[in-house]
């Protein structure tokens, strides 16, 4: 009889779900506490769900990889990952994200900047959430420049100026290593020349590139760019041996940093030069937030990509990693401005940056662009001369012939 | 014992039909194929192949890659035979040398890669002292480095492979030349030489049919930039970061068909018995 | 001049090294000053816990778990086909030794489309055990080829010996043979487990989590968020390779004779 009652009484027992975890793969922050007191509150606000992180790569080229492997093999432990913003249509197409009409009303979706929001809805449905913004800006010594230069060729004339009376200095640094950043480097000075990219380089696209390979790098950036991407470029900026940058908005907390950066305080932002007759572009950069469409916690996956595309940690976030925030609102935010005060301008700018070409295969369309763009800017065609490869081999062959034959001294 | 033989080969043998012989069938099968993470199998018979072909990056990384094969192999050659002379004169410290050149050899890949692209870094390298070329954005020296880095890596094992060869040659032989009055360099190359042909042979074997499936050394010092792409590193950049299976398939069977052409060019020219037979 | 070539072979050998070795000792702002240091002027361990920092430690145990997984499989294996070989009147054995060498010669990126999807198939992408398989099959014709030519230098007679006194073929293979034979196990195993230790590509494609990654896919995707973290990357190298360098220069003799052994016979 007791035995019966005792085991009614633990049925009756409201059961505690186990706590669900749920794979967060971002890549490494800049200002990890800042994540890990909004990924905490997010805890707190849902008590059933820890969230775990898995930093991946920083550089997009390489987190792709690696997302694409894990999503390939339905990897158990992934549920939530950020997306660049060139992949939700190679993404969707090989069905690996969850869609997400239903997390975010036609109104809501006019809240965040429209170039994000179009790269994330693929055949009509919405696959990803934007989670910030970025877009190409250009840094600069505001105690050596005294007005950011508007045209490319003006950049370059105000780089000699300074290098001259400083001569330790490099003129300019910015990403031209082959990889996804080049195509953004490049998009920007070809664009703003009015050429065009895609399918193939235009004649405008050409002079734009070849003022690239013939004024810019070697006169006023140093040829090391050729390998460097975001994180050595910024570096040199940030030990103060550049007078001008560019990069993505993130940078801006970065480079006022007494603690990261020697040229805190000392520095500018302004939107890309462009050339003459042409305007200034950026380009559109920036993560989304995707559900894989394999996890079994697609629910809980749910409330933390409406938490983090939220105003609240969207503005929280922009005032602590100075990234640029998907919600266009919170650019407006007296805190955000009193903060940040070049973000008005910067508005402009984000709104207006331009995406790079958008197609399923964009993996394939960036390699083949980025293979076409480094052989111009460093001047010589990766192409082998015939003669030259296969002599080697000729000789091995020679040789194993006469080794082969021949009889003993 | 006779009849424990193919029980004891069994294993061995059934372990490399299923992980070695059939992925390879498999990639041959796939090759025939479109097939993309976002697209699903469509055949298209020799097609994948018809498009390497007309491939410009496809064309230069087999042309790099034999001029990779073709670099490499001859340097650790020569290199190997000078530095197994060394290893085989008598000398006091001889073990201590024989432990100096065995590091390249038990250093992973990866990190001599590292350890060469550090001497040639923009910034912090050595070389970059002495000269201002950006290395690895030239062509030339790109692909210098990433041969010098693999020459450096695995020319002990070939000098090992040659020091066996040493090895076997009796002192008599050697003598007997000297007392005929020969000077060193004929007794190198008229005695030591020719004996030595199956170790080089061997050598030249194994190391030639490693050179075509260089991999590390492109993956970590260069993404395969400035015409360092080589066809493993084209296979995988295909296969597993663009998902692209058909094409990533199709160079996969292209290294398979260059290393297994070049084994049998080795087998048809030597003759059977200065390879290694059972007795 | 023996001994001008020996200290050349030496220097060229051991310098790269040495150098990249020293870089681990360096912090950021030395290695990035032009003039080249061979001995740190102000040497620190920040390299070493950066890299302990991105998981190194982690890495070394996956590594470890790994190749013993490797050595463990590949040995029993290839001692019995080079037994096989080198020991019995088996038929077909020059096709064997042909098929042996054919696999030796397989590219793995080949060898990677399918082998991942049979691995995916039954959830071993990922996991410390998938390594294994192909890696097995890499290790195989070496094993073989080594073990082979041990085998073949023991003196038919052991076996003879043995079954004389009455002891069946098993009991004759495990307690007759094998010890002799011992130290080309011991070779076979420590190529083996080198090779396991160091190999990259299958590490790369089937490891993509931090946890389970091995030491060369760990240490090639290390660049880091700041700078180019050439002290983390250095100290990750330099502990990557001590325990290998240590092996290699103890067992030194052992590995040159192993790979000598039976090497070439006229």
């Amino acid at each position: 009889m007791l035995r019966i009652a005792l085991a009614g009484l633990l049925l009756s027992l409201p059961q505690e779900p186990a706590p669900v975890e749920l794979h967060f793969l971002m890549w490494k922050p800049h200002q990890r506490e800042a994540w890990t007191r909004a990924l905490r509150d997010f805890e707190k606000l849902h008590p059933r769900i820890r969230v775990r992180v898995e930093e991946g790569p920083h550089s997009s080229s390489e987190l792709h990889a690696m997302l694409v492997t894990k999503l390939r093999a339905r990897d158990p432990e992934l549920d939530l990952f950020l997306i660049d913003v060139v992949w939700p249509a190679e993404f969707a197409a090989a069905g690996y994200l969850d869609p997400i009409d239903d997390l975010f009303s036609e109104e809501e979706r006019k809240r965040f900047f429209p170039g994000p929001i179009e790269a994330d809805t693929v055949d009509g449905r919405l696959v990803a959430a934007p989670f910030n913004v970025d877009a190409g800006l250009l840094y600069f010594r505001k105690d050596l420049v005294k007005a950011a230069p508007e045209t490319w060729n003006q950049l370059a004339e105000q780089a000699a100026a300074i290098t001259a009376r400083h001569p330790d200095l490099f003129g300019y640094t910015g990403q031209f290593d082959r990889y996804e950043g080049l195509v953004c480097n490049l998009m920007e000075l070809i664009r703003s020349n009015g050429g065009r990219m895609a399918p193939s380089l235009d004649e405008r696209a050409e002079e734009a590139v070849a003022w690239a390979r013939d004024r810019l790098i070697g006169p006023v950036a140093p040829r090391a760019v050729l390998n460097q991407r975001e994180t050595e470029s910024r570096e040199i900026f940030l030990q103060g041996h550049a007078v001008f940058h560019r990069n993505w908005p993130e940078t801006w907390k970065i480079a006022n940093d007494p603690a990261r950066s020697k040229v805190a305080g000392r520095v500018g932002l302004a939107p890309l030069p462009r050339f003459e007759g042409g305007r200034s572009v950026s380009t559109l950069g920036g993560w989304q937030l995707a559900i894989a469409s394999h996890s079994p916690r697609r629910a809980e996956a749910r409330a933390l990509v409406r938490y983090l595309a939220g105003f609240d940690v969207q503005k929280r976030l922009t005032l602590e990693t100075s990234h640029g925030p998907s919600l266009s609102a919170v650019m407006d935010d007296p805190d955000v401005l009193a903060r940040f005060p070049h973000f008005a301008e910067m508005k402009r700018v984000f709104f207006a940056a331009e995406p790079r070409p958008r197609s399923p295969d964009y993996a394939e369309l960036s390699d083949r662009l980025q293979q076409t763009l480094y052989a111009k800017l460093t001047g010589a065609e990766d192409g082998v001369a015939v003669l030259p490869a296969l002599a080697p081999m000729a000789v091995l062959g020679l040789l194993v012939f006469y080794l082969s034959r021949g009889r003993r001294a | 014992m006779r009849k424990l033989g193919p029980w004891l080969a069994a294993p061995a043998l059934v372990t490399l039909a299923v992980l070695a012989a059939v992925p390879i069938a498999g990639a041959l099968w796939q090759s025939l194929f479109h097939e993309t993470s976002r697209e699903p199998a469509r055949f298209v018979g020799l097609g994948n192949y018809v498009q390497l072909a007309r491939d410009p990056e496809v064309r230069n990384s087999v042309l790099f890659t034999l001029q990779f094969v073709g670099t490499s192999v001859v340097l650790e050659l020569v290199l190997g035979l000078a530095a197994a002379l060394v290893l085989h004169a008598k000398f006091r410290g001889r073990g201590l040398v024989r432990a100096a050149v065995l590091v390249p050899w038990a250093i992973p890949t990866v990190v001599a890669a590292w350890i060469w692209r550090y001497v040639f870094d923009d910034y912090s390298g050595l070389m970059t002292y002495a000269s201002d070329v950006s290395w690895f954005s030239d062509p030339f020296w790109a692909r210098t480095i990433v041969i010098v880095a693999d020459v450096w890596k695995t020319m002990p094992f070939t000098a090992l492979l040659i020091l066996a060869g040493l090895q076997t040659i009796s002192d008599d032989v050697i003598d007997a030349a000297r007392i005929d009055g020969a000077g060193p360099w004929r007794r190198f190359v008229h005695v030591t030489l020719p004996l030595l042909r199956p170790a080089l042979l061997v050598a030249l074997l194994f190391r030639t049919m490693d050179a075509f499936r260089v991999f590390d050394a492109v993956f970590v010092m260069t993404r395969g930039k400035s015409g360092t792409s080589v066809l493993q590193f084209l296979g995988y950049k295909a296969l597993f970061d663009q998902g692209n299976y058909g094409k990533g398939a199709a160079i996969s069977a292209v290294v398979f068909l260059l290393i297994a052409t070049m084994t049998v060019f080795y087998v048809r020219s030597v003759p059977s018995r200065l390879m290694e037979a059972d007795r | 001049m023996t001994r001008v070539a020996a200290v050349v072979l030496v220097a060229c050998s051991v310098a790269p090294f040495a150098w990249f070795a020293s870089a681990s000792f360096k912090g950021p702002r030395e290695i990035a000053q032009r003039r080249p240091t061979l001995v740190p002027l102000e040497p620190t361990l920040d390299g070493y816990r950066g890299a302990v920092d991105k998981g190194l430690a982690g890495w070394m145990l996956n590594s470890l778990i790994v190749a013993t997984a490797t050595t463990l499989v590949t040995l029993p294996l290839a001692a019995g086909a080079a037994y096989a070989l080198s020991r019995t009147r088996m038929r077909g054995r020059r096709i064997l030794l042909g098929l042996v060498l054919a696999a030796s010669m397989f590219p793995q990126v080949t060898l990677a489309h399918t082998l991942y999807g049979m691995l995916q198939s039954v959830g071993l992408v990922n996991t410390r055990a998938g390594p294994v398989f192909p890696y097995v099959s890499l290790t195989l014709p070496l094993a073989i080829w080594i073990l082979a030519s041990f085998f073949r230098e023991i003196p038919a007679e052991l076996e003879e010996a043995a079954r004389i006194d009455g002891a069946g073929p098993v009991r004759t293979l495990v307690r007759v043979f094998l010890p002799v034979a011992a130290p080309g196990v011991f070779t076979a195993a420590i190529l083996t487990f080198i090779y396991a230790w160091n190999e990259f590509f299958f590490a790369l494609v089937l490891l993509t989590g931090n946890d389970v990654r091995t030491l060369p896919p760990g240490i090639a995707t290390m660049p880091g968020q700041y700078t180019f973290p050439w002290g983390e990357i250095a100290a990750a190298c330099v502990l990557a390779t001590a325990p290998l360098l240590a092996a290699v220069l103890l067992l030194q003799r052992r590995i040159v004779s192993g790979l000598t052994a039976g090497a070439v016979k006229q």
